[in-house]
């Protein structure tokens, strides 16, 4: 064993060796998550590994299975192709829709159906004009242009035919292409190229993409987290490298591993969880998080943070016992051998099975030696103040966010996410009558994906129509953020005022949304308190 | 800002673990290993597993916060609110006076006071206040003078979000404007990442740098007075080729940049283009497809905020229909037999009288209802969407380089 190394602390300084300098790699790594995306707007989340050991699944693209090990080693963005039995790594350049050269084919036309990336990208890469030679006069919609049988189609399939290959063959056989417009050629190439030479880009897993491919896939398991929302509010909460952010995640963990991400290594994401065990697991790993932003999520229990059921008497700090820290404090690396377990290995035969069992067991001495407990986390998140507040959870909002605004920094945000309206307007006026936070927001996002091309730019014909709501705000402080008159002076104010104040008003709207938090004059709004100071 | 200071390091879990690499001699002859050899080895290893990157050290996985200013100090930026949609901000010194519709509020109260306070005028009895605030870059964005037209909070954090922006980071912005998306990427890629940004109106260069340096951002960006598009000489950003992991383009003719993006992006790192009209997004797209960029999609966003009221709606109104008398009552004039015109005249009169007389009674009826109703009334908490909403920012076009590197175009 070598002299123990003091741990210097000083602040930080970029250094050439820090490990959170480094920047995710471009090339897939062994184990990386990755997310397919294939031409039609399908996605799929695949892992990328050389050796399987019996716990990877290969990806399954069209109810058959492909391996990912050649995968491992590609740059990120490369297209590959979906051959019979692998994906075929395409050259760069290569787009998930194929380029189609040759348009002076024979062709049948089929209804226009609504595939407006593939038309997008197709007609773009091969018809650039706008003006169009022929149009749909003649056009006899019977479907009896195709001359092949699906049968036979499907034969070729099965014998590996290359996509292209079949592609071009239904377009030679197609007696109506050659009649077409332009823009019904690109559609119907691609339509057929989509079927029949499917492709996919293997995308970096990053909060966008992996919110973007689960609200697609289970948005019910993620209580409707559309990706954009999940952008505001890592903007909204202002977290940043080094922040203390308490946050509650019943979006599968979407969001906490999207905290990590964003905070790169630094700061502590402490996360609430009930049960045995932090949750979420097979999500957070999908987020290929490096040591540090692992690290960095701290996961509390509910019972740290909320209290016990009713009834229950509390673990009292005093006598409670971190075994699992204690346990960790005994081990020392690199774990010296026990008697009986050196013993145990001199018996071994072949020196492979010795080294197979010092890896099993020094993987599990690091991974203990470096995982802190439930209850550091508790005592790290009482120790100092946090930087924001992020819920999105199933619980109640209003009371969730009253329980854990104790915990927030005055003066710095929370975020409250939820799928509905009304609990967050329930949430809002309770902080507005309480006047625990200022500059309450509630809003929603809608946003469209628009298909630019020359000539023919317009708004995606389908669009999502609600991607969940959300309450910002900033905290003000408890003890000096109200710093209400004393009445002798109020009353002499409304009296200087005379009758401007008017009487109340019939109107049975209580409190208007934000007349009470609004600076400028007690109970009145900026403008009459314009009018006092002018005297 | 916060987040532009430097972190604190502490002791952390790994650090006290001290799992660190550990040198084994060879073995000089060709014995078996030995197996403390053998457990060194493989405990390296471990150690390398866990950590990634081949860096072994525990030593370098301190916990890192940054520190929390709570109260306002002699200098620092506060943000003033005064109202949802009105904020300001200053320096605060003392001896100086913040004055708004509201009233004089004196820096000597703002300092030392924690952020999150509540400030009452000195003049007007204290009758006007504001509420003091840690400076974020939204709020920034809500509170700075306009030099130009600036990102707002929305598109800002979609670009962010949809370019992956985190720590570390090497950024190129254009142009500069009134630096409020500057702000917003600042404090995603600190603490050691870069804002190289760039501005070809000099006075705007100039604002921007001396503002950058009093919100201590400074170190973070680098503002440089500069035609990204090359109309008159070089364009570009005079960066090395593949240096640079993201770009953000907030300009007139953003395509007469796209080639220099091409040219010093990283293989597969993120551009964004903002432009409000949709042939700017266009022709953008048109060269970004011709300098390898692919994954090309143009977005829309807009927010839709919303008030929250109570109301309570009363039960559908039930009340007496006002009705003509049809008989004169015990008057005895008979309704049969003929009217002289004066009796007309005075049947008239007296059905107007009736009406006039009988309407307050009824008003009176229908508030007693309403008081006995007053508990079947219905309370509800509604939203409403704001009257007015910005119905168009921009066109935010997002894509990917290219994994092959773009030649200088300046060459
Ligand atoms: C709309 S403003 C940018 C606002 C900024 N994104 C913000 O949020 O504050 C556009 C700026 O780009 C500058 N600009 C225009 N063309 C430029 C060019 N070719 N090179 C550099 N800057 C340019 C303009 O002077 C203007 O200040």
């Amino acid at each position: 064993m070598s002299e123990s190394n003091d741990v210097v602390m000083t602040t930080s300084q970029t250094s050439e060796s820090d490990p959170l300098m480094i920047l995710p790699s471009n090339v897939v790594q062994e184990g990386d998550h990755v997310i397919l995306v294939f031409g039609d707007g399908r996605q799929l989340f695949a892992q990328c590994l050389k050796k399987l050991r019996g716990k990877a699944p290969p990806v399954k693209i069209n109810k058959r299975t492909y391996p990912t090990f050649n995968l491992v080693g590609l740059p990120y963005g490369t297209v590959v192709e979906v051959g019979s039995s692998k994906l075929h790594p395409l050259p760069e350049g290569e787009d998930v829709i194929p380029k189609y050269p040759d348009t002076n084919k024979k062709g049948d036309d089929s209804n226009e159906g609504n595939l407006e990336d593939a038309e997008a990208t197709a007609a773009d890469n091969t018809f650039p004009s706008i003006e169009q030679a022929n149009d749909n006069r003649d056009l006899v919609d019977n479907n009896t242009s195709q001359q092949l049988q699906q049968r036979q189609v499907e034969k070729m399939r099965r014998t590996g035919m290359e996509g292209a290959t079949i592609v071009d063959t239904l377009i030679e056989n197609s007696a109506s292409f050659q009649n077409k417009t332009e823009f019904s050629k690109a559609k119907y190439v691609a339509r057929k190229q989509l079927k029949y030479q499917q492709r996919c880009r293997i995308v970096r897993c990053t909060p966008s993409s992996l919110c973007e491919a689960m609200f697609l896939k289970e948005p019910r398991k993620m209580l409707n987290l559309r990706e954009d929302t999940l952008g505001q509010i890592l903007s909204y909460s202002n977290v940043c490298a080094g922040s203390h952010v308490l946050v509650m995640d019943n979006c599968m963990g979407i969001v906490t591993g999207a905290l990590a991400q964003r905070m790169g290594g630094y700061g502590k994401v402490f996360s609430i969880y009930p049960g045995q065990q932090p949750p979420y697991v097979d999500m957070i790993a999908r987020f290929n998080l490096n040591f540090a932003e692992n690290s960095s999520i701290k996961w509390v229990h509910v019972e740290d943070v909320f209290g016990t059921p009713q009834g229950e008497t509390p673990t009292s700090a005093e006598t409670e016992v971190d075994e699992e820290k204690a346990d960790r404090e005994l081990l020392e690396w690199p774990c010296p051998l026990q008697d009986h377990t050196r013993a145990h290995l001199e018996k071994m035969e072949s020196e492979k099975e010795k080294r197979d069992f010092l890896a099993r067991r020094c993987a599990r001495f690091t991974r203990k030696l470096t995982r802190g407990t439930p209850g550091e986390a508790k005592e790290m998140l009482n120790a100092r103040k946090c930087d924001s507040v992020v819920i999105a959870t199933k619980h109640d909002p209003t009371q969730s966010l009253i329980e854990l605004l104790p915990y927030l920094a005055p003066s710095s945000p929370f975020v409250v996410f939820c799928e509905y309206i009304e609990p967050l307007a329930e949430c809002f006026r309770e902080l507005q009558e309480q006047r625990l936070a200022i500059n309450l927001r509630l809003s929603d996002t809608w946003m469209r994906e628009y298909q630019v091309l020359p000539g023919r730019t317009h708004p995606s014909m389908n669009m999502s129509q609600s991607g969940g709501f959300v309450l910002t705000g900033i905290k003000l402080c408890p003890v000096t953020g109200i710093n209400d008159l004393d009445e002798e002076i109020m009353k002499e104010i409304k009296e200087k005022m005379g009758g401007r104040r008017g009487k109340k008003s019939s109107n049975k709207k209580k409190g208007g949304k934000r007349g009470r938090n609004d600076a400028g004059g007690d109970g009145e709004r900026g403008q009459k308190s314009r009018r006092v100071e002018g005297k | 800002m916060d987040f532009a200071q430097p972190l604190i390091e502490s002791e952390s879990v790994t650090t006290k673990s001290k799992i660190r690499h550990i040198l084994v001699k060879p073995s000089e002859n060709d014995d078996p290993p030995k197996l403390d050899d053998m457990l060194v080895e493989a405990a390296n290893q471990a150690a390398s597993n866990v950590f990634g990157n081949n860096n072994t050290d525990s030593s370098q996985y301190p916990e890192r916060v940054i520190p929390q200013s709570e109260k306002i100090e002699e200098n620092a930026l506060v943000v003033i609110f005064e109202s949802f949609d009105n904020l300001d901000f200053c320096y605060a010194k003392s001896g100086e006076i913040f004055n708004n519709r509201n009233g004089h509020f004196h820096h000597d109260d703002f300092i030392g006071k924690p952020y999150g306070s509540k400030i009452r005028s000195r003049n007007n009895q204290g009758y006007g206040f504001v509420f003091l605030l840690k400076p974020t870059p939204e709020l920034w964005a809500r509170s700075l003078k306009h030099r130009t037209q600036i990102v707002h909070e929305l598109d800002a954090s979609m670009i962010v979000f949809y370019l992956n922006l985190r720590p570390n980071m090497v950024v190129c912005e254009s142009g500069t404007g009134s630096g409020a998306l500057s702000h917003c990427i600042m404090r995603t890629i600190a603490p050691h990442g870069k804002l190289y940004t760039y501005e070809f109106n000099g006075m705007r260069a100039e604002t921007a740098r001396q503002e950058f340096a009093k919100n201590r951002v400074g170190h973070l960006v680098e503002v440089l007075h500069k035609d990204v598009c090359g109309k008159h000489g070089p364009g570009g950003f005079d960066r090395p080729q593949a240096s640079v992991d993201a770009i953000v383009l907030d300009l007139p003719e953003p395509w007469a940049a796209v080639p220099h993006c091409g040219h010093i992006l990283k293989p597969n790192a993120r551009l964004a283009s903002y432009s409000p009209c949709v042939e700017q997004a266009q022709r953008t797209i048109e060269e970004l497809k011709k300098c390898g960029f692919h994954s090309i999609k143009t977005m829309e966003f807009r927010l839709k905020e919303h008030y929250v009221d109570e109301v309570e709606y009363d039960p559908p109104p039930r009340e007496k229909r006002p009705r003509l008398p049809t008989h004169l009552g015990p008057t005895g004039k008979s309704n049969t037999g003929t009217k002289t015109a004066t009796d007309a005249e005075a049947e008239k009169q007296e059905q107007e009288e009736e009406v006039t007389k009988g309407q307050p009674a009824a008003t009176d009826q229908a508030s007693s209802d309403n008081a006995t109703a007053g508990s079947k009334r219905k309370k509800l908490l509604v939203t409403r969407p704001f009257a007015m909403m910005r119905g168009h920012t921009a066109f935010l076009t997002f894509c990917t380089a290219g994994n092959t590197p773009q030649p200088d175009p300046n060459q």
